[in-house]
């Protein structure tokens, strides 16, 4: 460690470390940490996928052997049916991998490290080495979750977001080990999450290179900065929660026993304090994406550009003081519920004006439709559909009917696939010449667009009307019940469905890897873009600028009448220009 | 922040800090007021020490509002947080 | 003075747009403890909202704890948190010797803080009470028997389960500082390296020792006083 080093330590950019293991395994360049996160966050995906696979056999087909089955071992499915103590794991797993292990880190881990410092014109995060903490106690994270599976009656029973009692004690739920690695796992990737979170915050706060003023950040930027400060003040809340959990469970406190004077309530409202904030994280960074991919498509700056960012800001905020509406039901005081109604309703008002202006980017525009592009229009429209039948939920009376059954389901996959994993589709396509220097397949990226979407909307549309008819959620045999019997024939189509929807993706599976090696050699901007990370070669070298880049303008200048290309970057100087004041440094 | 800003009092403000500790200790023990009263007034004092500790230690008072801000935002957080759950069980 | 002429490691880094003013490590730092709040919120609230919402009153301050002992531990505690503002005092005017004491003597402080805590501890589990409440046949469940009322006998399990997991990870992160702050000890202030102009680990990790002083100035308060 330096002593008294100069005003602006530079780092060696160009020769970084040079052996395999620091360069791409214990490596502190952000470029590659992110990297890093998108294979691990990939395979979990892949993971909560086949988790719903074998979900979805149940429902469509319940109690017939599932095909391929007989791997499983007599505990979870014998002779390839599933157990219904088999299916509730199947379903909590799913939930916890796709949200805390998958759609998370996938929008945070991986695009808040890669794109922060290039879109700010920073060398590399500020803090490198806790950045690289950061990614090791996320894999150390999704190993202990893992770990689940093979420990002796299998992971937690208690669906993702883990009610008390349920939870507390193995006795309810006849899972022991397997709970008490769930509640590790989550105090762990709590730390990961707010590591990451403190170094994207210092980062954007203090390390913004000359005329990158906060107003003329990329919305990507915002929203990730926005999402880190969620992150860093709700994550604790969880690990705090779980901490407890875990008390509970192991060392005979009583914080969720109501035999002993504590209350199942009170997981969860620290739960859904942490969770809504989250779903918040969930969607954010994917809606800065889509504005960086929408503004570019249509080759125009975005619409309101000030209103996105208070939008984003004001969707942060409201999603404070909002989470009562998971509780509904619960049995809570009804005037407490009634403010969470209106503040849940409220929350709209942003989403809407976003949607309003993603609309009118696009609107006269010279629309561009590459792969990114359809997959952020394909995100607002799902996003608006999943929105909608948020405001079904909002209305405390309606959702004392919906609540715990598919609608509910039918939103959160709306708003997750439809919303978040379109948006990463698009976000996947769009920044791969920059991490990998190759471009994926434009054609099959479209073959897989439309193919998703297909059947994305047959596997989840139906899901509003089971949810209508009472279908519950979590249950294992829905032909056990007679008013649900006749929905029987829409649980199959679903079923079928969302096996082409998995089958789909190894499309995209065949699109990313097989670019990597055979993908067209890709130009430094190849969708004429504005960001900084488009003046960079691919890769981008370690430390990324050898001295910070000059800003002159925000980040939307497409089709400007100042210059004959329809696109203007933020680094490039015209004669108009002139260069950023920078306030005088601290202490002169 | 660097070398230039004058430092406050230390000594005085660890004085502050033992004498409100006391009166914390005879608040609790020797005043025979009633328990929700103490509460308030119990409250009220650890709330003046960590103010203390906050703007004089910490050094908050000298620096810039927005870093300020930064340490303020999770209290109000945390006060709907209780509140809220509080108010759960008056009805 | 020109800031080309200022050596200093702890300002914001340049050329760069303005922040708010501080270097990074302590900035992070900062946004680190705002988290850290958030953490004390889930566990110090849900004690709040426990004992609230709590069917039955719990132990009279001072009947299950030892107050004198604590007492005299959050004075400590106090102390140590004056003794690293001064040895952060001393090294910003350059006092080699001054940050020695100062920040020597906060070790000592933060080791012996959780030494009594470590005390307090094995007394009150060797007198019976523990996380899940109070063990069978044990001195502090008969003397609860005999006084339900003053000793909170119905809702020991609470009262045992808020107790330990507020005060533990208290002292967890009191341990964590004493561990960092002998590092830093070993490794940057016996050697020298700090200077009038870079003394970034001394002010930060100052940071959050007066943070951990701070929450503890909260938790006696609310959980041995009232």
């Amino acid at each position: 460690m330096t002593t008294a080093a100069a005003p602006h330590a530079m780092p060696h950019a160009g020769h970084g470390p040079t052996s395999f293991w620091r360069k791409y395994i214990f490596s502190t360049d952000h470029k590659i940490i992110g990297i890093q996160f998108l294979f691990v966050s990939l395979f979990f995906l892949l993971v909560g996928g086949i988790l719903a696979m074998q979900i979805r056999w149940q429902l469509g087909f319940p109690g017939r052997p599932m095909p391929g089955g007989g791997i499983l071992p007599e505990t979870m499915a014998p002779g390839g049916v599933i157990l219904p103590e088999y299916y509730i794991q199947l379903v909590t797993m799913h939930g916890t991998f796709m949200v805390f292990f998958a759609i998370m880190p996938l929008l945070v881990g991986v695009y808040a490290n890669f794109l922060i410092p290039l879109k700010i014109g920073a060398h590399d995060m500020a803090f490198p080495r806790i950045n690289m903490a950061s990614f090791w106690a996320a894999f150390l994270a999704g190993m202990i979750m893992l770990a689940g599976f093979f420990v002796p009656d299998g992971p937690s029973r208690a669906g993702w977001t883990m009610y008390a009692p349920l939870s507390a004690s193995a006795e309810y739920s006849g899972v022991s080990t397997g709970q008490i690695l769930w509640c590790l796992s989550i105090v762990v990737l709590g730390l990961s999450s707010i590591l990451g979170s403190l170094n994207y915050i210092t980062t954007i706060i203090n390390n913004r290179a000359p005329g990158m003023t906060w107003f003329r950040m990329p919305l990507s930027v915002w929203a990730l900065f926005i999402t880190a400060i969620l992150g860093l003040l709700a994550l604790p809340v969880l690990s705090g929660a779980g901490i407890m959990l875990l008390f509970d469970q192991t060392i005979g406190t009583h914080f969720f026993d109501p035999a002993a004077g504590g209350q199942a309530l009170l997981w969860q409202h620290l739960f859904w304090f942490f969770g809504h904030p989250e779903v918040y994280i969930l969607i954010l960074p994917a809606m800065g994406m889509v504005s960086d991919i929408i503004s570019n498509g249509s080759r125009k700056p975005i619409f309101g550009y000030h209103s996105m960012v208070f939008a984003i800001v004001a969707i942060a905020f409201l999603g404070w003081i909002v989470w009562g509406h998971h509780m509904f039901v619960s049995g809570m005081n009804p005037t407490l519920g009634s403010t969470f109604m209106v503040s849940t309703l409220a929350i709209a008002v942003p989403s809407a004006i976003k949607t309003f202006n993603w609309m009118g980017t696009m609107w006269r525009g010279n629309l561009r439709f590459h792969v990114p592009m359809m997959n952020a229009v394909g995100f607002v429209s799902m996003f608006v559909i999943g929105g909608l039948s948020g405001i079904y939920m909002a209305a405390t009376p309606l959702d004392m009917f919906i609540h715990d059954t598919y609608f509910i389901v039918a939103h959160i996959h709306y708003v997750l696939f439809g919303g978040s994993l379109f948006a990463l589709f698009g976000a996947f396509t769009y920044w791969y010449p920059k991490m990998f220097g190759r471009m994926m397949s434009e054609r099959w990226g479209k073959i897989h667009f439309w193919l998703t979407f297909l059947f994305y909307n047959a596997t989840f549309f139906p899901m509003h009307i089971l949810g209508m008819g009472g279908a519950m959620r979590r249950i294992y045999d829905p032909t056990q019940y007679d008013f649900l019997k006749p929905y029987q024939p829409l649980n199959q189509f679903i079923s079928i469905s969302a096996f082409l929807l998995f089958a789909t993706q190894i499309i995209f599976i065949v699109n990313f890897v097989g670019s990597l090696f055979r993908g067209k050699k890709a130009p430094a901007n190849p969708w004429d873009d504005n960001g900084l990370e488009w003046t960079l070669p691919n890769p981008a070298p370690h430390g990324n600028w050898e001295k910070p880049p000059t800003v002159y303008r925000g980040p939307y200048e497409f089709s400007s009448p100042e210059v004959a290309e329809d696109y203007l970057p933020q680094t490039r100087k015209l004669p108009t220009d002139r260069e950023p004041v920078l306030a005088p440094a601290a202490g002169d | 922040m660097d070398t230039a800003h004058k430092h406050p009092n230390y000594i005085l403000i660890w004085v502050y800090l033992a004498v409100l500790t006391a009166l914390e200790l005879g608040l609790a023990f020797e005043l025979p007021i009633s328990r929700n009263l103490k509460l308030v007034l119990l409250m009220f004092l650890a709330i003046w020490k960590a103010l203390l500790v906050a703007m004089y230690f910490m050094h908050l008072k000298f620096e810039k509002w927005n870093l300020r801000i930064l340490f303020i935002i999770p209290l109000p957080l945390a006060a709907i947080l209780i509140l809220a759950v509080i108010t759960e069980h008056i009805w | 003075m020109t800031h080309a002429a200022v050596v200093s490691a702890m300002r914001p880094p340049f050329p760069a747009e303005r922040g708010v003013d501080v270097y990074n490590k302590k900035l992070g730092m900062w946004v680190f403890l705002a988290s850290e709040i958030m953490f004390f919120t889930a566990l110090i609230g849900s004690y709040v909202i426990l004992r609230f919402g709590a069917p039955a009153e719990w132990a009279l301050p001072g009947k299950v704890l030892n107050i004198p002992v604590t007492a005299f531990n959050t004075f400590l505690l106090i102390c140590s948190s004056v003794s690293m503002v001064k040895a952060y005092a001393a090294i910003s005017h350059g006092d080699q010797k001054g940050l020695r004491m100062w920040f020597g003597l906060t070790i000592l402080g933060g080791a012996a803080f959780v030494g009594v805590q470590v005390y307090e501890y094995t007394h009150l589990i060797r007198h019976g009470f523990l996380p899940s409440g109070f063990r069978d046949g044990s001195e502090l469940a008969e003397l609860a028997a005999a006084n339900p009322i003053v000793y909170g006998q119905t809702i020991a399990g609470l009262y045992g389960s808020t107790f330990f997991t507020m005060t533990g990870f208290h002292g967890f992160h009191v341990t964590c500082g004493v561990i960092s702050m002998l590092y830093l000890y070993i490794t940057r202030v016996l050697p020298g390296k700090y200077t009038k102009d870079d003394h970034a680990g001394v002010e930060v990790v100052g940071l959050y020792w007066h943070f951990v002083d701070l929450v503890w100035i909260i938790l006696f308060t609310i959980v041995y006083l009232i």
